[in-house]
Formats: structure tokens, sequence, C-alpha cells
């Protein structure tokens, strides 16, 4: 059988009690280890936790070998895929069950906290979010702005937007992709800083109505971690925000803010006063 | 004689735009372009007169001197003073009476021509050097073509007259046809380049823009030189007797009457004013002096102007006839005054020249500087190639200041051939070290060197490959790459004989692709250093210096290999389709044959990626037959952004589709730069993108998903169209006696090759023979060749076309598929090559 696990946002002891007891009786246990990363966890303490071999496996194996992982799990042989945050939230493995399914496998799903949910910790209800988007990091040439469109659509009703920044964690070059060559870049994670200049330059492009410069935004950096921080500003105080270690995700808001939600997050303002006034500005935001 | 020129007078002179004259010397191998240049330098005062003529000045190299041919292109700076008479008839600005000519002898062998092409970028005009034995021949017209589409003016010397007259011992009368059809040929290649920029540029004996000459005894004269003797004699003006002295008119020495008919009113035939007045003297010179006749060649001298000297009296043979012709009509005259009256200053060129040089707008800061050959202005200044110092390892860069003025010390922007404005590609800010003026073997320091002026650079070798733009105008597009009539198709693989030189080898080879404007030197994906080479002679001297000179240790060589192009041959038999790696993303993608016709196009640069999008889409469409829908969604070019494969979009309505466009224009350069059977470039394949399928986040549809699933479906839909290897084949040019021909066409046969044509010179037992010939089988060839026709056939080879082979090179057994597993097995590549099916996704 093969059990996707969700294993939460942090620590190693995020894993449910349920996820934990699948883990120590299957003969292998895979980390996916490319979409994402447990930030206070490494292999080895989660091997000492777990009281069993972690095997990592990076987006090749994930993506081009999953005979390997798969091997014998249609058997007696019980497999764990673990994933950070819920096996289904931000990043999905769909791919990996219909593969499972293709071979009779038998799939066993156990969930866990994701940044999905868990950005309810800013006081923002999720009800009230639409459409989640990625950024991703701008190169001299590539520099993909259709996330835009999904702001504009979420903003025109309302809603607020996660932003759910780049991670490469093993990437290679192009020419060492295609040529086979097992050289990687280093890991890179992308700040708020730099996401707010993306959006800005976007916005400074297309020139359409949809977000500003001074619409208010909320920043939260190490979601789950002990040293969780929140703040909240406009995009142009993020793009000058100086966020540390990651991982960070950033929230537009929408202007049909409930009265509890901004009590609630005004305690996390760069400067109370400059955000009351962009949260009223925005309101009076019109969408044709 | 004029004495030595210091380095301060060449300096004022250079400041003197309207002054300078730049040309190259180019011409069929062994038509005497070295020789001819030799006593040009003479007249510099750099060697003595008594050398001239064998000296060979230019080939700077101990092997060019040993074998007698030019392998690399030499620079000269000139002086001439020219008569206050002489300059008023120059048709352009003029500045004074004395001229700077600065002069590049470049290498006749077709395996060289890309130091032609280097030379010819620099230069405004072109001494085109012909035999008078053979005339035009094949690297004659392709110099000529190429100086051409550089818009660089021609003007012709037929050389070696002397043999037509000792060896040949034709009349006068058939000197002059031949002197005729030579001209006649030339002006055949020039006037299928009608430019009208540049105006008319085909050559006129009468108008002076032909001389005749003998390199070898130091001797030429233009038709002008001869029509200022006779105008005085005659009375008649000199324009009008030049006239008279080419061409059908004839001169009755009874009546003293001329006319444009062969005979007189009684029917005797007249003799052409040419061969009286002209060839007459030379001749009688030539047959008294071979003949022992001293006295009748005194009586004949001081009738025409020459006084002997002393001992000069007492010489016999050969010496004695150099002196007296050179005496008579000093070939530096002829020449300079050729040049000097003729060909464009760098004021006059550049004007014209500006917009095939310059790859930006008209009408921006550096076109200007450059139309205006403004030496006030910012610096634009091409370095066309680079030239090994003493010291070893670094180089010269070599080039010319189109307009600024380049000094010591200066801080500039160099520009490599990849450099994109506002990008910081291939750009390098830096000093240059040291200006130099290039002489023959040496140099001389110069504090600084004006707009039209040819320079070498210390100081900036290091930031260059092998040539580009150097600018200190910040908006400045690059000059405009160079284009090669040869391609590097003969290839071999180097290793060290001792592990420990392997450094060495890496520098060496660094080295050589830095001395070599065409060389390549690669790594292949099995580790191999690859050499790859226009022709066999090329290679030979490639790797000579590569082992003696630039890495300096003893190296292995594999046998010569030939490169390959992959190519299909019919459409896709079905939709090719691959997925990302995380499968979220799909490719749809055809192959087809692209017309050979197009395919060549791209490769001359007439079709080109950077042109006008509707522009290159109406030409497509017209032209090539193109849909115009599709001529206008042309994605990219490749491999290199630049190559005869092309992805056309044919989606509809794809969302998203613009933020992946990029990264399957990176992963096409690489899939058609190493295709799936060799691992060689792809060549004239069109790829049709039908239709995409995206993840909606673009976390999810980077490089690293769309880039594999590109090149997957790449490989997918050529395989799926009946792939072929194509082979290049040379163009081979062979002269021989007829008794030769037999030899010639046996080996010809066992060789593969196919006679095109085969024609004999008119009146003489000489052949030319041309014919294909697959570079595979050119190995050895000209072993061979002189084998069978005892040492008389003498081939010129130069790359001709790619060509098709028959045969699936997927089938191990076909002769195209024997070649794909012996490539799969020399790269260290899985042997069998892959099918359709490693690269297909099922649904």
């Amino acid at each position: 059988m093969l059990h996707l696990i969700g294993l939460g946002l942090s620590d190693p002891t995020d894993v449910t009690v349920k996820g934990l007891e699948i883990i120590k009786k299957c003969k292998r246990v895979y980390l996916e280890a490319y979409t994402s990363i447990l930030m206070a966890a490494s292999t080895e303490s989660l091997e000492e936790f777990y009281g069993c071999k972690v095997l990592l496996a990076d987006r090749e194996l994930v993506e081009s070998g999953s005979e390997e992982i798969l091997e014998g799990a249609d058997k007696d042989c019980d497999v764990a895929f673990l994933v950070v945050g819920d096996p289904f939230g931000a990043t999905t493995h769909t791919d990996l069950v219909l593969r499972a399914r293709e071979k009779n496998i038998e799939v066993n799903i156990v969930h866990n906290a994701s940044v999905m949910n868990a950005v309810g910790c800013t006081g923002l209800q999720l009800y009230n979010f639409g459409q989640t988007v990625s950024m991703v990091f701008f190169t001299e040439t590539w520099r993909p702005d259709s996330f835009y469109d999904k702001i504009k659509e979420n903003r025109r009703i309302g809603l607020h937007t996660l932003v759910l920044l780049d991670i490469k964690v093993k990437e290679q070059t192009l020419q060492n992709l295609l040529r086979g060559n097992d050289i990687y870049e280093p890991p890179r994670f992308m700040s708020i800083e730099q996401a707010a200049e993306q959006l800005i330059e976007v916005q400074e492009n297309r020139k359409e109505k949809n977000y500003e410069a001074d619409t208010p935004c909320i920043a939260v950096s190490r979601l789950g971690s002990p040293r969780q921080v929140i703040r909240a500003g406009t995009l142009k105080e993020m793009a000058e925000y100086e966020s540390g270690e990651p991982l960070h995700s950033l929230i537009i808001l929408g202007h049909r803010i409930h009265d509890l939600e901004s009590d609630y997050f005004m305690q996390w303002a760069f400067n109370k006063d400059t955000l009351k006034k962009s949260l009223e500005d925005d309101q009076k935001y019109t969408y044709e | 004689m004029v004495s030595a020129l210091t380095v301060d007078h060449i300096r004022t002179l250079m400041g003197r735009k309207n002054s300078i004259r730049n040309i190259s010397v180019v011409a069929h191998v062994d038509h005497g372009k070295s020789t001819l240049t030799d006593s040009l330098v003479q007249r510099a005062g750099i060697i003595s007169a008594a050398k001239a003529g064998d000296a060979r000045f230019m080939d700077t190299r101990k092997d060019e001197q040993e074998r007698g041919i030019t392998i690399k292109s030499t620079a000269i700076s000139l002086y001439a003073p020219m008569e206050e008479e002489d300059v008023k008839e120059i048709k352009q600005p003029v500045d004074g009476t004395e001229f700077l000519i600065n002069l590049i002898d470049s290498p006749g062998h077709v395996d060289f021509s890309s130091e032609v092409t280097a030379a010819l970028r620099v230069t405004d005009g072109a001494l085109v050097v012909v035999d008078t034995i053979d005339g035009v021949c094949v690297q004659t017209e392709t110099v000529l073509r190429q100086a051409l589409t550089e818009r660089i003016k021609p003007i012709v010397v037929i050389n070696k007259v002397d043999r037509a007259i000792l060896e040949l011992q034709i009349d006068k009368e058939e000197v002059y046809q031949t002197f005729a059809r030579h001209v006649e040929s030339v002006n055949v290649v020039i006037s299928t380049y009608t430019d009208e920029s540049i105006g008319d540029v085909q050559v006129y004996p009468n108008k002076g823009t032909v001389a005749f000459a003998s390199a070898i005894q130091g001797w030429a004269f233009t038709i002008r030189q001869f029509a200022n003797r006779y105008s005085k004699k005659f009375g008649v003006d000199r324009n009008k007797m030049m006239d008279r002295l080419w061409g059908d008119h004839f001169f009755n020495p009874k009546t003293k009457k001329w006319s444009k008919s062969a005979t007189d009113a009684d029917g005797k035939p007249l003799e052409r004013a040419f061969n009286t007045f002209i060839l007459d003297p030379i001749f009688r010179i030539y047959s008294s002096v071979t003949n022992g006749r001293k006295e009748e060649l005194f009586e004949l001298l001081p009738k025409l102007g020459v006084e002997l000297k002393g001992d000069e009296r007492d010489l016999v043979d050969k010496p004695l006839l150099k002196t007296v012709m050179r005496k008579f009509l000093p070939a530096a005259d002829a020449l300079l005054e050729m040049i000097v009256l003729h060909l464009p200053s760098p004021a006059t060129a550049q004007a014209y020249r500006a917009e095939t040089l310059y790859e930006g707008p008209a009408d921006d800061e550096a076109f200007t500087a450059i139309k205006n050959c403004d030496s006030d202005a910012g610096l634009m200044l091409y370095v066309s190639k680079m030239v090994p110092t003493s010291d070893k390892g670094r180089f010269y860069a070599f080039g010319r200041v189109f307009s600024g003025t380049v000094k010591s010390g200066q801080k500039v922007r160099i520009q490599g051939p990849n450099y994109v404005p506002g990008k910081k590609d291939d750009l390098f800010i830096k000093n240059i070290q040291r200006t130099v003026l290039m002489m023959g073997r040496s140099t001389e320091a110069i504090d600084d060197c004006p707009a039209g002026n040819i320079i070498g650079l210390v100081g900036v070798d290091q930031f260059l490959v092998k040539s580009g733009t150097l600018t200190t105008i910040e908006s400045a597009h690059n000059m405009k790459v160079m284009k090669f009539s040869v391609s590097p198709v003969v290839q071999v693989a180097v290793d060290v004989k001792n592990a420990a030189d392997l450094p060495k080898l890496v520098e060496g080879l660094k080295r050589l692709s830095k001395s070599d404007p065409l060389v390549q030197t690669t790594i292949s994906p099995s580790g191999e250093h690859i050499v790859a080479c226009t022709g066999e002679l090329h290679l030979e001297i490639c790797l000579k210096d590569l082992g003696e000179d630039h890495a300096g240790i003893p190296i292995k060589v594999s046998p010569p290999v030939v490169s390959y192009r992959e190519t299909c041959t019919a459409a896709s038999s079905q939709v090719a389709l691959a997925k990302s790696p995380n499968k979220h993303n799909r490719i749809y993608l055809t192959a087809e044959p692209m017309d050979e016709e197009l395919a060549l196009a791209i490769e001359d640069g007439k079709i080109n990626a950077g042109d006008d999008f509707k522009a290159r889409a109406r030409i497509l469409a017209d032209e090539y037959g193109w849909d115009v829908t599709d001529a206008r969604k042309i994605w990219c070019f490749g491999p290199d952004g630049t190559g005869p494969n092309l992805v056309v979009d044919q989606t509809k309505a794809v969302q998203y589709l613009h933020e992946i466009k990029d990264h399957i224009v990176s992963s096409f350069q690489e899939a058609s730069g190493n295709g799936p059977m060799l691992g060689e470039q792809m060549r004239a394949i069109r790829f049709n993108l039908q239709d995409v399928t995206l993840h909606p986040d673009a976390i999810h549809r980077g490089i690293g998903q769309v880039g594999p699933a590109m090149r997957r479906a790449t490989f997918a839909a050529m395989l799926l169209a009946e792939p072929a290897l194509m082979e290049p084949v040379f163009s081979v040019e062979i002269a021989c006696h007829e008794s030769g021909i037999g030899g010639i066409y046996s080996v010809l046969n066992r060789k593969r090759g196919q006679v095109i044509s085969e024609i004999q010179r008119p009146g003489t037992p000489q052949f030319f023979i041309k014919a294909y010939l697959p570079v595979n089988e050119s190995f050895g060839f000209t072993t061979e060749l002189r084998q069978a026709t005892g040492g008389q056939a003498f081939p010129q080879m130069v790359f001709d076309h790619w060509q098709t082979m028959p045969g699936d090179p997927l089938d191990p057994t076909s002769k195209p598929g024997v070649l794909v597993v012996e490539g799969r097995k020399r790269r260290g590549m899985k042997e069998n090559a892959p099918t359709w099916e490693e690269f297909y996704d099922r649904l």
C-alpha cells in the first residue's frame, strides 16, 4: 500500500499520531524534498524521531522514477511518501496516485495542516480567499505575469489572494537538465521583498485596474515555526521589508475586509495610520 | 625610391581620412599576390629593391615561406606621394598629394578563405590578382563575390604576363585576347552584383582600373600610364588616348590615322593600337634580351626613357630583363596609381558601407559616426581577427576604426558577437593597453589611431573570442558579424600523449580558436576535444600550430571525421506528444522537411531571425510558398537562434502560451543543436507546434518542466518523419593536362565523385574539371589524384552543399545506419540510435 502522509508545517513533531504510526510500520519511507522544506527539521532529525531510515526523493525521482518508489507496494509492502504540509495542499501529487492506481496499488492519505489553511492565523477568514497564485523568480527573459489576471479576478469580487513564493531546492540549468549532467544550482528561496517588487513591476507594466503600490498586504514568514512573524502593510512597504529566513508567503487583501479581520491583523502593522488609510482607500476602489 | 616612413609621418597621414586607402589583395592560390605585394612593400622602403620578387615579405610564418603559400593575412602600411596632376583626376575629395595605403595580403587557398573575409571587412577596396595563364578560377570568383557583398570596390591586376610571352610564346593579338577574356570573366561575376549605392564597379582597362603585371620581374603598367606617354607625342587628350589604347582601335602608320576597322582602305590588316603601342615595346625588350641581341636593346632603351647604369649593362638574360623592365615600368608606380586614383577613401566608402556594416538602426549615434567616418565622434571599432604576438598565448586584436579615435589607455566597451544592446551578456568594459601599427613581421607603437585606419590593440584579447565591436558609445549596437563562405566540416579528436599535459592542451585549444577566425574547438559529450576545420590543409596547419606552438606538447590525433546533419524527409506520420516531468504540461508537435532553397537562404542570412516578422512573412509567402499566417508565427530559428530549423506556432487560443515561449525556444536551441541520432545539428526541418496543455500555475510550468518536454517532442516528431542523414559535399576544381584526365576520372569514380563539367582552355591542352565529392571521401584525395596523374593535377576543394544520404539511418545495415552506429560508438553514446517511441509519451 502507498501512504501519502502530510508532515505539517515545521517540526518533526508536527506529524499526526496516525501518520507516525503508519511511518513506523512502512518498509520504505520517502521524503519529498523539492516542492517545500520542513523548516525546523533535517533528514537526520526525522530519522531519529521516526526511528527508521528516510529516503530523500528529489524532483527526478518523483517525476521520472516513480517505478522505484512504487516497487513492491502492490504486494504486502507498505511505502510511505511524506509530503510537507498536506498531500493535497499547495503541491498536489495526483500523478503519483494515478500511477499507483494503474498498478492496482491501494493508496491511503493522511492529512495535515497546509499553508492553505494555516494562513488563518493572520485573522483573515479562509472563506474570503480567492484563487491561490505562485510567484516565480523572474529571469531576464522570462517574466510570466499570468498571476496578475487571477489576482484581478479575486480583487474584483473582494477576495484575498494567497501568493506562494518560489523555492528552488535542487534546480538544474536547462543545459545541464537536457544533457543529463548531475549539476545542481544552489538552493534559492524568494523573499517577501522580491515578491513585492515583482508584483509592483507587473502592475507598472500592465497598468490595469487591479492592485497598486499602496494596496494592503500581509506577509507571513516561517509559518507554523517558533520564529513565525506576521506583518501587515502596503505592497510598497513590503518591498522594503527585510523578511529574513525562508519560507514566506504574501497575502494581497481583498477590499471586503470584515472589521474583525482588520482588528486582528492591525497589531502587526508596520504603521497603523498608513495601513488604516490604505484599507479605507482600497474599499473606495471601484472595479468596472 | 622613397625612404622608410617615420611613425610620426604615418600618424599625420592617418589623420587625413581622404588620403587613406584600405585595400585587400585577393586571388586564387598561387596567382602571385604575395609577390605583387612585395613589390609594393619595396616602394615603402622596408626591404631593398634587390630582394623584391622573391622575398615574400608578407609571409611572416616559417611554413608560409617554405610552402610558398600564404596562410595568414598580413597587414602593412605604405606611403604613396602622387603628382599634383594625377591627384586632380581623383573623383572624390582629396587632401594633399601624399597618400597612406593600408594593405592586407590574404591567402588564396580556399581552406583559408576566412582570412580573406576578415581582411575584406576592414578594407574598402580589393586588388584582385588574376593569373594570365590560369585566368579567373574558383577562388577568384569566391573572393570577388565576398568583396562585392561587403561593398568593396575591386580593381584587377592581370599577373604573370611574362609567362605568356616567354613560356607560351603567343603573339601579341593572342595576348590581347587573353587579357580581354579575363577582364570579361571578372565583369561577368561583378555584373551579378549590381548595387546602386556603390555604383558601377565593373573594371575597364581603358579607364585605368586594370593593370597588367609580372610581379616576379617587378613590373606592371596601366593603360593610363602609356596614354600619358603617347598623349604628348600625338597631342591628343589623355582620356581620349586611353580609350584608343584598348578595344577595337587601330592605327595606320602610313596614313597616321586612327580607325575602328581592323583593315585599311586597301583591305590590308592593321595592328590593334594596344598591340602597337603597348605590347610591341615590351615584346621587343623580351626578344632582344632572350636572343642575346644587346645592341638592339641598348638602341631601344633611350627611346623608352630607360637608362642603365655602368654594371647594369653587363647583365644578361633574366637579371637584365628584370632590371630593364623594372626601370621601364616599375610595378609599384602602376599599382599605387591605380589604388590611389580608383579606390575609395574610408570617408567615401563608409558613407555607403555603413548600412552593411552596422546592426543597429540607420539613424542612431553610432551609425551616423560610421557613415561620416568621424574621428571626433564616439569610437566604433571592429576587431576582425586575432594575431599572435611574440609573447606566447597573447594576441593583438586586429581591426579597423570606423569612427572616433582609439587611444592607448582608453576605456572602451568590448562587445562580443552575442552582445545585445541594453543587456550585459558578452560585454566587458576595459582599458586598451596599447595601440600598435601592424607592419608585416613587426609592429610599431603609436599613441592613437583615428577613424578610417587599421590598427592592432594590446590588452583586449582575453575579452574577445575571435571578433567583436569596441565602442565608447553606450547605445551602440554591434558591427555586423562576418559571414564566412566556408564551413568547418572536417574534424578530428585530439588528445595528449602524456596525461599530465592535459591542461596545456586545453589552453592550447583556446589559443588556437582565437588565432583562427574559423576553426572550431569543442568538447564532445563523451569528453573528446574536437577540432573542426574547412579542409585537409587547414586541418594540417591548425594541428601543427596546436602541437608546436599553442600547446607546445606532443598530441595524438584521431583519423579525420566529417560532421553530418540530421534531417527528415517526410511529414511526421503522427503527432508527437511529450509530457513534462511533472506530467501537468503536454506538447503536441509535428515535423516536416523544409525546402532546400529556404534552408540555404537561412544559412546565407537572407532570411534572418532578426528580420521584421511581417516583411519576412511576405518573403516566405511570395518566394517559398508559405502560408502567411504560419510565416508570421515563426517562434524561433535553431540552433544558435539562427540555424536552418524553424518552430512555427499553430496552436489556437492556448492560455499562458506566451509564458512558455521562452522555454520552448531555449530548449529547441539545445535539441536542434544535438539531434537524436548522432548528436549532430539538425538541418532543414520545420516543426509545427500543434497544441499545448499547461498547468494553470506558472511555478508548475517552469523551464525545468517545459524544457525537457519540448526536447522529447522535438526528437519524437523528427524521428516520426522519416529521418535521414545529410553529408557535406565539396565542390572540386581540378586543372590538368589532357593526358591526366583518365586518371582524374578513375579517382573520382572510386571516391563517389560526380563530374559536373569539363572545359578545355581554348588553344591549350589544359583542362578544367569541376566535380562534387563527398567530404568523407576527400581524405587522401589530393595524394591519390597526384599519383593517378603523374603529379599534374592539383585540386581545390571547397564546401559546397549538404546532400541527403539515401537509406534509413535507424537501420544499422544501411550506409547511413553504419555511420550512425560508428559515430555513436566514437562519441560514447548508446550504440543503437533511439526510435521515436523513446521520446513519445502516451496519453
